[in-house]
């Protein structure tokens, strides 16, 4: 089953060493700028899912606060809340679903291309989906960055961990730490720049206790992940390593709001105008044939943006 | 409640992200080679020697149990500190965590040497299974190595084979090549002919390590070739099956489904058999410019090791956990076994027939899993198991 997300990228990899003068660094680079591309609408639509949750969070403040005694009507609201502003609460977190196998997909091709003992080159044959491709095995896994400077930058051997090769590969598990914070503080960023758009809409709102706490656990996952991250590529292949490094500069341009508008206007998706509905909790939520209640309720003020 | 969901929905992605981080170090193919087996005297006897991972063994072939330590002064068993024999089992605990993918060689009567994955060749003691030196090379090794003479030739991992002198264990030379040589070099007369995953099929001198020809397959050669007719029989990853000439003329190619990487065999009448990691097992008449006798895909999954022909018949083990016995006239399946478990059966078979010094009562076809509960499985020609070797 996962053979049918690995063996394609193994075969596009090697392909694109061949096309690339053989040259498997390039080839790394160049499949994942392809598939961080390809799989951009997906991120948008993630970015998009994200950004209406937090545009709404005023609104759901307030249905919370009204009917902190009732919670199947709070849920029938906020499934109206939802419903009408053409918001999915889990929204965010499909793409992120499909897209997380792709890019597991693509690491493991990395892995498997560059196969360095028979154990590993073995399983390479049942992979190559194109015959022409077997000629090129095994791929040019020793790689230095500036060639015309190899005694100096010697040879590193892409299959192994950067402990096992020449000292300056040790700065590879160090952009990698850089690169995923740095991607991380970019993607905050955007969403702080959501947040902060509501917080000036309505002055109530302190910044809500979902966004608090959706933001206290990013903010976690900016320190812990650069570590965790950082920390794999000191055990795992040089390859990888520049995997994960272009992966993250490709992170860091699709979430700076510059990349952003690029990208939307390669995908040719339209900038949409941040209109929230609000929704007439009074005549609707009640039901129909229930007597109305006697206590008064505080009127509820239409949203301006309507 | 929606902080709730919100809040569950961050860890749901966290947990996700978390399992599939786990999953891609999982999910990647761990590990070195497969094991490999071969004959080895041993007080007067022909046994079975076992290389994988962090062990050698030598083993009983009538019933795979590692033979008994004997003292050769008194006939008796070689006792532990709790008095138990000791069995003919060498550990890489004994040698910087040593790894092993190359059978021992046998250098006197009381010395084998084993080559390591780390890049030494272990000169250890026979009768107690203990390590008296270790000597470096160049590069790390998972090929057998070649004694001949008074030299042992060291093939390596990522490139080139060493000649290092059985008197002082020096380097004589080094014929380097551009990538790795993953399979045992073949003497012939005073040819040295090395197969190398460059692509490439060399000859040098074997005395001097001299060049002198080369051949380029197109692909990864990653088996000995089989010496027949005065001619060289190998395939390569180039999904092709080559005779060649001893003055390194391709003679004749035959295009297989997938990479060849066994080694071939031959018969009594000049018919060769291949298999390739399609599951396909191939026979050619190697008198009649490699034409096709017939070819049939026999396994689901690839067949890594060369086929082994014996009395009319052909016999395979496969990635599948399956081994064959096809007929030899027509490659007809005659047999077909599962191990328990499926494991993938990579390393070569070996055929052992009984001999004076072969204590064994029928041939037997020795089968390598790379799974330790059933690392080698032991049936008579007719296709019934007879012992399994456990670690």
């Amino acid at each position: 089953m996962w053979d049918i997300i690995l063996n394609p990228f193994v075969t596009m990899l090697t392909w694109l060493y061949a096309l690339l003068n053989q040259d498997i660094v390039l080839a790394i680079v160049v499949l994942t700028v392809i598939i961080r591309l390809l799989t951009y609408p997906l991120l948008a639509k993630q970015q998009e899912s994200q950004r209406k949750m937090q545009q709404v969070q005023p609104q759901l403040k307030k249905l919370q606060e009204k009917y902190k005694n009732d919670k199947e009507k709070l849920s029938q609201a906020q499934m109206k809340l939802y419903r009408e502003n053409k918001v999915n609460p889990v929204g965010g977190c499909l793409p992120l679903v499909v897209q997380f196998p792709i890019l597991i997909g693509l690491y493991q091709a990395i892995f498997f291309a560059l196969a360095a003992t028979p154990f590993q080159l073995v399983d390479l044959s049942e992979r190559l989906l194109i015959p022409g491709l077997d000629a090129l095995i095994p791929l040019q896994r020793f790689w230095t960055p500036i060639p015309q400077l190899v005694q100096l930058l010697p040879e590193m051997d892409l299959t192994k961990a950067p402990t096992d090769n020449p000292p300056y590969a040790l700065a590879l598990p160090l952009l990698v730490l850089i690169t995923t914070w740095a991607q991380s503080k970019f993607s905050m960023s955007m969403s702080k720049q959501t947040s902060s758009k509501n917080d000036d809409d309505d002055d109530d709102d302190d910044g809500g206790n979902v966004g608090g706490q959706a933001q206290a656990m990013t903010k976690s996952m900016t320190t812990i992940m650069p570590i965790m991250f950082g920390a794999f590529s000191l055990s795992f292949s040089v390859g990888l390593s520049i995997y994960f490094v272009t992966s993250n500069l490709i992170g860091i341009v699709q979430y700076s709001p510059q990349g952003r508008q690029v990208l939307d206007r390669l995908f040719g998706k339209k900038k949409q105008d941040d209109v929230i509905v609000d929704v007439e909790f009074e005549d609707e939520e009640e039901p129909v044939k229930k007597p109305r209640r006697t206590k008064k309720k505080k009127p509820r003020k239409k949203s301006s943006s309507r | 409640m929606i902080a709730t969901i919100a809040s569950r929905q961050m860890r749901f992605v966290l947990l996700f992200m978390l399992a599939a981080t786990l999953s891609s170090c999982v999910g990647t193919r761990m590990g070195v080679s497969w094991p490999s087996i071969g004959l080895i005297e041993l007080n007067g006897l022909q046994h079975i020697s076992l290389a994988y991972n962090d062990q050698v063994a030598i083993l009983n072939p009538s019933n795979g149990v590692a033979t008994r330590l004997i003292d050769p002064s008194s006939g008796q068993p070689i006792r532990d500190s709790e008095n138990n024999p000791r069995n003919w089992v060498f550990s890489g605990a004994a040698h910087e965590n040593a790894q092993f993918y190359g059978v021992p060689v046998r250098l006197d009567e009381e010395s084998l040497l084993i080559a390591d994955y780390n890049g030494n060749l272990l000169k250890v003691n026979s009768i107690g299974a203990t390590i008296s030196r270790a000597y470096p090379v160049k590069d790390q090794i998972v090929a057998n190595l070649l004694e001949a003479d008074d030299i042992i030739y060291v093939p390596l991992l990522n490139g080139g084979v060493s000649a290092i002198s059985k008197q002082d264990y020096s380097e004589i030379w080094t014929f380097p090549t551009s990538a790795g040589v993953w399979a045992q070099p073949l003497l012939v007369g005073d040819m040295l002919v090395i197969p190398s995953v460059n692509h490439s099929l060399y000859t040098i001198d074997r005395h001097s390590g001299a060049f002198i020809w080369e051949v380029d397959l197109g692909g990864s050669v990653a088996s000995t070739p089989l010496l027949a007719n005065d001619r060289l029989y190998v395939g390569s990853f180039n999904r092709a099956f080559f005779e060649i000439s001893l003055d390194g003329v391709i003679l004749n190619t035959y295009d297989t489904q997938n990479w060849v990487w066994g080694a071939p065999a031959i018969d009594e009448t000049g018919v060769v058999y291949l298999a390739d990691l399609s599951g396909y097992v191939h026979a050619l008449d190697s008198h009649n410019n490699l034409a096709e006798l017939w070819s049939v895909q026999v396994a689901e999954r690839g067949i890594r090791a060369g086929p082994v022909y014996f009395e009319q018949r052909v016999m395979v083990s496969a990635r599948d956990g399956k081994v064959y016995w096809l007929d030899s006239r027509d490659g007809e399946l005659i047999n077909a076994r599962e191990i328990e478990g499926a494991p993938e059966l990579l390393g070569d078979l070996l055929l052992l027939e009984p001999s004076e010094t072969l204590d064994i009562d029928e041939p037997l076809l020795i089968v390598s899993s790379v799974d330790t509960g059933k690392l080698l499985i032991a049936f008579g020609v007719d296709g019934r198991q007879t012992w399994i070797h456990r670690r």
